[in-house]
């Protein structure tokens, strides 16, 4: 029976060695499989595919993988739960006054109760991290994740904010591309220098 | 055949069509009498011997309009020719005979909006799962899952539950005004 | 849907005591998009015809619509145990973008039991062996 996906063997099939007996198996077939070898070793797939790398370093800037959350931007404006196609973004919040010192007018202000994604519903889409106003959330290219339970794929706060860790800097600005609005205003001699940041 | 010359054609052979033409495109709006007419007229005059598609669209007062989208490989000539049906009458001949391609599309088209096609060799559904009942994509078919679930951008910031008198339109995006209907 | 058996890949510097046990009976049902992605984790890992795997596993990638639930139902029923399932992409765990469809079983857990659930939109192949991994590891004697 041919397998649909699998690229067929230079030579013999080995059998799959037992459980626990690497010993049995032919120099390319072995169980370790291809992640050991380095980064970007071919793997017993083939010399010309890409093996497997289980790490997130290798991957291009700017890629998604999971959604990270820096609570002290967010404002509670809400875009991001109004704007998410998938409505996976779950939060609550209440106001606080906020006695200002002298003689000031007392300000009020939101405080986050619970911001948690569903990432069981997320498509991964990015709407709710361009909508953002006040740049509370990053992309971060971590996919290693999974859950035997789908309550454990709802993020809640403290798990968002660990994600943060993993938030890379942001890539060098392309060349051509049009500057930030910040930019922008601050005048020609602001721009791109080829530069990281 | 050119634009114009299609055109005139399509005047001297449907002459109670509607025709548009713009860049690639001509469209060619019959009254539902004439449908077959049109469809042969597309194939054998105009040369449009590929079928690319037919569905419909819900026009809610109007009716039901069907599209059939028709090309000419040889000219490089598209073509729409749509007709009107009532939604309480939806009724139309099968483009089988003309072209047998038009058999699937048929079938999707009278799951998804309720479109009879007279003649069809088999008018069961496609797409959808036995026991289904409705037709969807008429613009009445309300959309269960989100009329049901509560959209979590309806709080206001600050608020725990749902306001008793929201200030601004709660309403997701992407949903018309007026939805879902009482 | 194929069987294949797979190697999983171990990570850098991890002891082959720490490590799961390597081989693995892959039933993919590829629904829909997530299935390009399932293809490609098979491929890279190196997958062979079927063989003497310990445990079989029916990964559902994709949007599992209304008609087809039967029929993903089937696949389970018929999986000789030991089986366990794996479901991959957001449209298998919950229904996904999806969700609100007149026609989308929403998550393939409505209609079998669902053991890891690798999320994303799709997950990146090597997502799939991170999932795989969790699930041998989770299995422990459950037959």
């Amino acid at each position: 029976m041919t397998t649909q996906g699998a690229e067929r063997p230079v030579g013999p099939v080995p059998d799959p060695p037992a459980h626990g007996d690497p010993g049995s198996a032919a120099p390319d077939q072995s169980p370790v499989g291809p992640g050991l070898a380095g980064r970007r070793d071919p793997g017993p797939a083939g010399p010309g595919l890409p093996g497997l790398d289980l790490d997130t370093g290798h991957l291009p800037p700017r890629s998604r993988g999971v959604i990270a959350l820096l609570e002290e931007n967010c404002t509670v404006c809400m875009l991001c739960a109004r704007e998410c196609p998938d409505w996976c973004i779950y939060i609550e919040s209440h106001k606080q006054t906020v006695p200002a010192p002298d003689s000031g007018r007392p300000r009020v202000r939101n405080v986050l109760d619970r911001f948690a994604i569903d990432f069981s519903l997320c498509m991964y889409c990015g709407i709710c991290i361009e909508v953002c106003p006040y740049d509370a959330l990053f992309w971060s290219p971590e996919f290693g994740y999974p859950e035997t339970g789908i309550a454990g794929l709802t993020h809640e706060r403290d798990r968002l904010r660990d994600w943060m860790q993993t938030v890379p800097p942001p890539p060098a600005h392309d060349l051509g591309a049009p500057l930030p609005r910040e930019a922008q205003a601050a005048g020609p001699g602001v721009g791109p220098t080829g530069q990281a940041g | 055949m050119t634009g114009g010359e299609l055109l005139a054609e399509a005047a001297h052979h449907l002459p109670g069509a509607r025709c548009v033409a713009e860049e690639d495109m001509v469209t060619i709006d019959v009254p539902r009498e004439d449908w077959l007419a049109a469809l042969s007229f597309a194939r054998d005059r105009v040369g449009c011997d590929f079928f690319d598609w037919l569905t419909a669209v819900d026009e809610q007062d109007k009716g039901l309009a069907v599209v059939v989208h028709l090309y000419s490989i040889e000219d490089r000539q598209h073509l729409l020719v749509r007709t009107l049906v009532p939604t309480d009458d939806p009724v139309l001949p099968t483009a089988t005979p003309l072209f047998r391609g038009a058999a699937w599309a048929e079938r999707e088209t009278h799951e998804m909006f309720g479109v009879v096609f007279d003649g069809h060799p088999g008018l069961a559904p496609l797409l959808l799962p036995e026991g289904f009942e409705g037709h969807p994509l008429r613009k009445d078919f309300p959309l269960a899952a989100r009329a049901a679930q509560d959209w979590p951008g309806a709080r206001e910031p600050g608020e725990r539950a749902a306001p008793a008198r929201p200030r601004r339109r709660l309403v997701p995006p992407g949903v018309p005004e007026g939805w879902p209907p009482p | 849907m194929v069987a294949v058996d797979l190697p999983l890949p171990r990570r850098q510097g991890e002891t082959e005591a720490a490590a799961v046990p390597g081989w693995v009976r892959v039933f993919d049902a590829g629904l829909a998009c997530c299935a390009v992605e399932v293809s490609a984790a098979l491929r890279r890992c190196g997958a062979q015809l079927p063989g003497d795997a310990a445990v079989n596993v029916l990964v559902v990638a994709g949007t599992v619509t209304d008609k087809l639930a039967p029929l993903v139902l089937a696949a389970y029923q018929d999986l000789p145990a030991p089986r366990r399932v794996l479901s991959f992409g957001a449209c298998s765990n919950s229904g996904g973008p999806y969700w609100d469809s007149y026609c989308v079983t929403k998550g393939a857990d409505q209609l079998i039991p669902v053991d890891v659930y690798v999320p994303g939109c799709p997950p990146r192949p090597e997502a799939l062996v991170h999932g795989l991994r969790l699930l041998l590891s989770a299995a422990g004697d459950r037959p």
